[in-house]
């Protein structure tokens, strides 16, 4: 077995097959990056919809409670099935990289909530009196009052967040999407041996998660010290 | 292209449906027992084990972490036939999820240990009690109180991930949900039933776990 890899090896990391995986690491970089970028921007508005001090309604905050609290009890895959599916059978012309793209935006928004809420519970009642108090608008109060303070909140947790979605992106090679884990099911049935595909994206995922998901603890422990 | 919505083709079905998701309760039983096993060794291994053997578990736990639970089960199930070792879907999906929650259940309990302190253990000394006295009355109560909401927790996920099992095609509730769309061929509803499904499911199990919590070591775990 491992003559067979090292007999492999200079043909599996060619030119054209590392090209083939670079485009493939780019594509999982820009589904799980971008998804978790546009997911936190809708969770931070459901997160808002909830709080009674912002926009929180009460048929917003049913809307977004809701949301947040069922679409986090749905598997990634299942989700995805359905989008799929809305997609092709709705008619609508959308790339399979869309597809990925608006399932992942869809579970990013409800985790992305829950740390932005939070964020928002870590600010305490006087503050948002106080600010209340000096006539400050539901904005102004958020960028002035609570933005500056919740960050250190809720910038940690969001690494961990990315590297969820970095690694749930490769169920988005189900349907075809050309990511990581959809490029060494190509290379292996290309005919290289299973450990040398597999082994190789393992690895690439590790070498992006690892340092972002350290980053992050080391980020929470800096902010946690001041 | 329109497409009208009919559920009445697919509700026959979901008795078959209910069967998969018995399965896959029993898949993520499995595996979170497993990796619990997994974790509580490791975890006492990182308390008291010497250091090739903690940075041994460090290494195993960072490196399950950081990687796709997908992509671990493919590695399970195309590269060990390789070595010799032939493994049914099932058995390659439960090994894979076994280990990746070992992983993260070691995470929980060393933290979950370490949240133990000294003073306690001085405490119980001064009070004189025995070694067997100190563990069942000051370290038990405290370490199932620190640990039961995240366990309860994992195993939530452990329920969600299983739907991983469908694609190698092992019939759980998300492989047989493919099975009745392969019959019908009416898609969104086999979905958005599966979908709902997994709902009442992880809420049921998430209440049980809370109630069973409350009851056993009056954990106020949350269910929402």
């Amino acid at each position: 077995m491992w003559e067979q890899v090292v007999e492999e090896a200079p043909r599996f990391f060619g030119y054209y097959n590392l090209l083939f995986i670079g485009e493939a690491l780019v594509n999982t970089l820009l589904l799980s990056w971008i998804g978790a970028t546009v997911g936190f921007g809708f969770g931070f508005l459901f997160a808002i919809c909830r709080h009674p001090r912002l926009f929180g309604v009460l048929p917003l905050r049913i809307v977004a409670t809701l949301y947040v609290e069922l679409f986090r009890r749905i598997p990634f895959l299942v989700k995805l099935m359905c989008v799929f599916f809305a997609f092709q059978l709705s008619g609508a012309q959308a790339s399979l990289f869309t597809v990925a793209l608006v399932t992942v935006v869809l579970s990013a928004a409800a985790f992305a909530a829950e740390i932005a809420r939070a964020g928002l519970e870590s600010i305490p009642a006087p503050q948002w009196d106080a600010a209340e108090a000096m006539n400050f608008g539901r904005w102004r109060t958020l960028w002035r009052v609570v933005a500056p303070q919740s960050f250190r909140i809720v910038l940690p947790p969001l690494f961990g967040y990315t590297v969820g979605f970095i690694k749930s992106t490769s169920i988005a090679s189900q349907i075809g999407v050309m990511e990581l884990t959809y490029a060494a099911k190509i290379l292996n049935t290309r005919g290289f041996s299973a450990l040398l595909c597999f082994g190789t994206i393992l690895l690439l995922y590790f070498l992006i998660c690892w340092p972002t998901k350290h980053f992050g603890e080391r980020l929470e422990r800096r902010l946690a010290r001041r | 292209m329109s497409y009208t919505v009919i559920y009445s083709q697919v509700t026959g079905h979901i008795p078959y449906l209910l069967a998969g998701a018995w399965l896959t309760l029993q898949l993520a039983c499995i595996s979170f027992f497993i990796g619990w096993g997994i974790g509580l060794v490791n975890a006492a291994v990182l308390a008291y084990g010497p250091r090739p053997a903690r940075m041994a578990v460090r290494a195993y736990v960072t490196f399950f972490i950081n990687t796709p639970l997908l992509v671990q089960i493919f590695f399970i199930f195309f590269v060990l036939p390789d070595m010799g070792i032939l493994l049914s879907p099932y058995a390659a999906v439960a090994i894979g999820m076994s280990l990746n929650a070992g992983a993260y259940l070691t995470e929980i309990q060393r933290a979950g240990f370490s949240s133990l302190r000294r003073a306690e253990m001085d405490a119980a000394a001064a009070m004189g009690f025995s070694l067997v006295q100190t563990i069942w009355y000051v370290v038990l109560p405290h370490i199932a109180k620190a640990l039961y909401p995240p366990l309860a927790n994992q195993f939530i996920i452990q329920v969600m991930t299983t739907s991983i099992a469908a694609i190698f095609a092992v019939e759980e509730l998300t492989g047989r949900a493919y099975n009745v769309n392969a019959l019908t061929f009416r898609a969104l509803e086999v979905f958005s039933i599966t979908a709902v499904i997994y709902i009442v499911l992880t809420i049921v199990c998430s209440l049980a776990l809370a109630l069973l919590g409350r009851w056993l070591f009056r954990v106020n775990a949350k269910v929402f």
